[in-house]
């Protein structure tokens, strides 16, 4: 990076803080800290959940998973608006009606303490893990794509956030997230921009669409069915998967993750609350499809330019130094000539204009073909023990595109726009875990009589606490191996379900009662640890994202099932 | 009866806020079907 390139990175950084701890001054109590004294409008609350749900990983992963596996994982977000209503209709009006500060203060009125401490605690246990991998997964690859140190990245990618999280609680984290949302999406329309510029004149923004058609990117809906005509339950993303199985994720998420309810929970009125999640139901598939659109067209501009053998650099640096090199030597030279081709056949459907003929869309699918074999080849080799390496090269192929192509100053931005998109979802976990440590443990269990004073100083010192727990997470993430993204995913999947579950519980079956939905919780999460496992070991074959729904339908109808069978006799004396 | 402050905008009812969302993700799933056949 040049020397303009960090400035433009220490300055938007610098701001961000600055701006946070601009905005920290909020009223000294629970209300204030974790609620924003309950004042936001619904555009604040629509950038806070919009904030908090992406990632950096969002805007590195999806135009590489564009890249290579097109644009289907859109529906993954298919769910998400129809789980907004329903947590507009059943969830929403609860929580803000009893101003509760947790969503899990509702399960103890509702149910028991014992049901609202398990849920607050699987709660805590998922949310704090994840967001330490939330840290070391965008660490990682600026830290591989630059030579960063790891164990400093993180600690500047989950450290510096604790600085106005801890001090301006909800109002910072809320103010710093609509500025960063602003300078993310302007960021990443600039480098749609510059894709489509630096394209070989002739070629606009719907020939790169029809070069990325050509080779199968722009799958936006597919069914999932296979050839033989069966459903395909492995298969993550497709229609009926991204509906259902997106729809109890998403409203899991929405419904009864502390880091969305604390989102929504600091809206100045219910219509504010409602406003901002139907909106974010409104903008967010567009804005999906936009950023995954975005990777197809970096995948039309690597067929006009030579693409590298493999996005990770630092990778095959290790490969070089391995027992492996002669190999990586042959695969590259293979890869070159291909390439070659590959930029030759482009160059004629250049000149000749118009659609791509079905004999130069077989030619290109037949040198892609080739390429993706030598990659895969490649891939083999990194994955050697005797080399060790990362094999998955999809998260470093937009900024590799960034590193090597964008203009000076631009590439600084885009790497604060790594980081303040981690810090907006950190940031709200951080909040999240500290107002649910303080409101269902800490009040609860250790200090029950504490003042808004010290209430207000337990809530700064958890916030600095989790920060510093995730960070350590973070540090020992790399024993996780190398699908980060779905390991965060993995994780709230075999949580979310169940949680979900005693919340729907709670909301549409009045008769069942705490003792029946502890059990349930408790057996339902030990069916989907199995179920994970046995898909684990080849057993049986189903996508992450169903565990959501079974969790949720097996802790439904387990607490129905309990409650009417075992826990609904009447006592003894009742019945003489 | 909603107070002043549960009142939906622009429509009367937090109902048709509801379909109007529902309604979007259809027609963005048609859209993207379209999109799909037309680019491959």
């Amino acid at each position: 990076m040049s020397y303009f390139d960090w400035a433009i990175l220490v300055i938007t950084l610098a701001g961000i803080i600055f701006y946070g701890i601009y905005k920290s001054r909020t009223t000294r109590n629970l209300d204030g800290y974790f609620l924003s004294n309950r004042e936001m409008p619904w555009y604040m609350v629509l950038f806070s959940v919009m904030g908090t749900q992406a990632s950096a990983i969002t805007f590195l992963s999806a135009p590489g998973q564009a890249y290579t596996d097109g644009m289907r994982f859109v529906q993954y977000y298919f769910g998400l608006p129809l789980a907004m209503i329903v947590v507009c209709i059943s969830f929403v009006p609860i929580f803000r009606n009893a101003k509760f500060y947790t969503a899990y203060e509702f399960l103890e009125k509702r149910f028991d303490l014992k049901t609202r401490t398990l849920t607050s605690f699987l709660f805590l246990l998922q949310r704090g893990l994840s967001t330490g991998i939330s840290i070391y997964a965008p660490a990682i690859i600026l830290s591989s794509l630059l030579g960063w140190n790891i164990y400093w990245t993180n600690i500047f990618m989950g450290g510096l956030l604790i600085i106005y999280t801890a001090l301006g609680g909800a109002r910072s984290v809320a103010y710093t997230q609509q500025l960063q949302i602003v300078i993310i999406f302007a960021s990443m329309f600039m480098a749609g921009y510059l894709v489509v510029k630096y394209l070989p004149e002739g070629v606009g923004f719907f020939d790169a669409l029809k070069v990325g058609g050509a080779m199968g990117k722009t799958n936006v809906i597919t069914t999932g069915i296979k050839p033989d005509g069966g459903f395909d339950w492995r298969d993550k993303y497709n229609l009926l998967s991204g509906i259902i199985g997106g729809f109890f994720l998403a409203l899991s998420y929405f419904g009864t993750d502390q880091s969305q309810v604390g989102r929504y929970l600091t809206a100045r009125s219910l219509r504010e609350s409602r406003m901002g999640l139907l909106m974010n139901g409104l903008v967010k598939v567009p804005m999906q499809f936009l950023i995954l659109l975005l990777g197809v067209l970096i995948f039309a501009f690597y067929q006009y330019h030579n693409a590298p053998l493999f996005f990770n650099q630092s990778e095959i640096s290790k490969v070089h130094n391995s027992p492996y090199g002669d190999s990586l030597r042959s695969v590259q030279q293979a890869y070159d000539r291909v390439d070659e081709q590959k930029k030759e056949l482009m160059q004629s459907l250049v000149v000749q204009k118009g659609d791509i003929s079905a004999a130069d869309k077989a030619r290109l699918a037949a040198i892609n073909y080739q390429r993706d074999s030598l990659r895969t080849v490649f891939k083999s080799i990194i994955a050697k023990p005797e080399v060790g390496g990362d094999s998955n090269d999809a998260n470093y192929i937009f900024l590799r595109f960034v590193l090597d192509y964008l203009p000076k100053g631009l590439i600084g931005l885009l790497i604060a726009v790594i980081f303040i998109s981690s810090w907006g979802s950190i940031a709200a976990a951080l909040n999240s875990l500290a107002s649910t440590t303080i409101v269902d443990i800490h009040k609860k269990f250790i200090n029950k009589n504490m003042d808004e004073k010290a209430d207000y100083a337990a809530s700064r010192w958890y916030t600095v606490a989790w920060g510093i727990f995730c960070i350590i997470v973070a540090q020992f993430a790399y024993n996780l191996g190398n699908s980060l993204i779905e390991a965060v995913n993995i994780l709230g999947s075999l949580f979310y379900g169940v949680i979900l579950g005693v919340f729907l519980i709670a909301f549409f079956a009045k008769p069942v009662k705490g003792t029946a939905v502890f059990l349930s919780a408790l057996l339902g999460e030990c069916v989907v640890l199995t179920l994970f496992l046995l898909n684990e070991h080849n057993i049986i074959d189903l996508g992450f994202l169903w565990l959501n729904a079974v969790g949720a339908i097996v802790v439904f109808s387990l607490g129905w099932l309990l409650q009417l069978t075992f826990l609904n006799r009447k006592p003894f004396s009742a019945r003489i | 009866m909603l107070t002043p402050e549960e009142r939906p905008p622009i429509f009367k009812s937090w109902n048709t806020w509801y379909i109007l969302v529902a309604l979007a993700l259809a027609l963005q799933i048609v859209l993207f079907i379209y999109f799909t056949k037309y680019f491959s």
